[in-house]
């Protein structure tokens, strides 16, 4: 019944922002646009710079577009968390959606469960594109890339919950989260190696979960990686994701027990 | 058509359904950096200051005071909005700080910001999405959704997006949310501000009938009659205090309402902002 009644809201929170979605009109038409102009950007700025750069020895295209695509689902989803609370806040929808029967956290992890199935089709629209316009250089290994994705999704949860309790108490989330992504983007291998950073900033990237995610996706889906390949990512992922998701709810729980307390629970 | 009597007792009594025990709330005004740049206020509002009653199941308490008095906050408190700094808040026994996920089973709180919609869903919609947050089984939710549309008189508006309401179509909208899960506790704001005079008459046979079904209602208002005709008794606040209680009787009149609210609450005094800066005493 619990898990009915979960499944339900789950349900219902898709619903609502796909309804919000589609009745904004030309607001789905534009995403579309978007995301073909995102795919043939990357292809002709791989065309451009010639086929002998393989990053990693891999073909850029396809480096770029998995790079971009997986880094944009995972930042998006974690300023889903953000948006979720901001937007809440906005329209004046706060206070009522936190005083029903469902618990808060619920709220906030489902509301980022539609936001992250929203950014899921994105990604898998990008990534086929991407795998028919470069044909020959996707060799995947579903499996592993499934669990490299699933424990991202957890890590990226963990730092959302991070992000949407600096929303709360800070109203600030979105500016938080522009700064982290300008420098993880810069930092991660999204559309360059790693290697190419100077030795300080290449130890910096070893402690973002995100690195792996990128690394992991592009062995797994690139290369056919075996799980042996995918071991050290799957690793340091898992341990991101046990240090971060109890640390987040935490953080979660003092903050939102702070504003309540506080009287800021709507502001904005 | 019930309008019981809530008991305004300092003491914790077994069977209220809401219990305030000696609650104090202040807000803290956070000091802003480079605040030489437009002046803003620091230091602290005292909002509530001391205030204990409690209210059974089946009654109505109207809440009465000006501006900034503590009315909402004491709506906040119960629905685990606001936390207090000092007291507790228990409703039906169970308190807001320590058992939030029990409280809010139990209540529904027509908030007054009509902004509290998903503007591109209808009012159906709407429904639907809070009936099933508020865990209501799949089977009842539509047959609920609708009873409330046809009772709050927004039938006709069931598919209509909520962004094309008027002020009093999302009043109306917020009471059938309010009771959509049959709260032990329904909780309103200033619930008639924007109704016609039919509406409001409507509305007020509404909330009579919710505490006959047994729900503890608190009404927030500044209207006399609606409080003369819907409270079995009033608690009129004033700069966070609990100044004066009375009971409300077939014979109370607007006009007897209103000389006790001015008796404590002299019309000048109605911006009190000024007054209750600076915290609690």
């Amino acid at each position: 019944m619990k898990l009915r009644a979960q499944w339900d809201k789950l349900v219902a929170i898709m619903r609502r922002d796909l309804l919000t979605v589609m009745r904004h009109r030309n607001g789905f038409g534009f995403q579309a646009v978007t995301l073909v102009t995102e795919i043939a950007g990357a292809f002709y700025l791989a065309r451009a710079i010639g086929p002998s750069f393989r990053p990693d020895g891999i073909p850029y295209y396809p480096f770029l577009l998995i790079g971009t695509a997986v880094y944009a689902f995972l930042l998006s989803g974690i300023g889903s968390f953000v948006s979720a609370i901001q937007e809440a806040q906005m329209t004046g929808t706060m206070e009522v959606v936190l005083s029903t029967a469902t618990p808060p956290p619920t709220i906030l992890m489902l509301s980022a469960c539609s936001a992250f199935a929203g950014g899921a089709v994105t990604l898998i629209a990008s990534i086929g594109a991407g795998a028919l316009l470069a044909r020959g250089a996707f060799h995947p290994n579903f499996f592993a890339a499934a669990l490299v994705l699933l424990l991202s999704l957890i890590v990226a949860a963990a730092v959302g919950m991070i992000a949407a309790s600096i929303q709360l108490w800070l109203q600030k989330g979105m500016a938080v989260l522009w700064l982290m992504g300008t420098f993880t983007g810069l930092l991660t291998g999204t559309a360059f190696p790693v290697t190419a950073l100077p030795a300080p900033l290449r130890m910096l990237t070893a402690w973002i979960p995100f690195t792996y995610s990128i690394r992991g996706l592009r062995v797994a889906l690139l290369e056919g990686g075996s799980m042996a390949q995918v071991a050290q990512p799957i690793l340091a992922l898992a341990v991101s994701a046990a240090v971060l998701l109890p640390i987040s709810m935490i953080i979660f729980a003092r903050v939102g027990r702070a504003v309540r307390l506080e009287g800021s629970l709507s502001f904005f | 058509m019930s309008r019981g009597n809530a008991q305004l007792l300092p003491s914790s009594i077994m069977d209220s359904a809401v219990e305030l025990l000696s609650v104090t709330k202040v807000f803290r005004h956070r000091p802003v950096l480079f605040n030489w740049l437009g002046k803003e206020r620091s230091g602290s509002t005292c909002a509530l200051q001391d205030v204990s009653f409690a209210a059974r199941a089946g009654s109505v308490l109207g809440l009465l005071g000006p501006n900034g008095s503590g009315k909402t906050t004491i709506l906040k408190l119960i629905s685990t909005l606001l936390l207090p700094n000092l007291g507790r808040v228990l409703v039906g026994g169970y308190d807001v700080e320590r058992d939030g996920n029990a409280v809010r089973r139990r209540v529904g709180f027509a908030v007054a910001n009509e902004r509290s919609f998903f503007n591109r869903l209808t009012a159906r919609e709407n429904l639907d999405f809070f009936a099933t947050l508020e865990e209501i089984p799949r089977l009842r939710r539509r047959q609920r959704g609708d009873e409330l549309l046809a009772i709050t008189g927004l039938h006709d508006a069931a598919d209509t997006l909520v962004m094309k309401f008027s002020t009093g179509m999302y009043q109306k909208l917020g009471v059938a949310r309010a009771l959509l899960k049959r709260p032990a506790v329904l909780l309103l704001d200033e619930p008639s501000r924007s109704l016609d005079p039919g509406a409001t008459a409507h509305l007020w046979s509404l909330v009579r009938q919710a505490a006959a079904d047994g729900s503890c209602v608190l009404l927030a208002t500044h209207n006399f009659e609606e409080a003369v005709q819907v409270a079995g008794e009033v608690m009129i606040l004033k700069e966070g205090r609990c100044v004066a209680q009375q009971k409300i009787g077939s014979g109370t009149s607007v006009a007897e309402l209103r000389r006790t609210y001015f008796r404590h609450v002299p019309a000048a005094d109605e911006p009190p902002l000024a007054a209750v800066q600076g915290g609690c005493a």
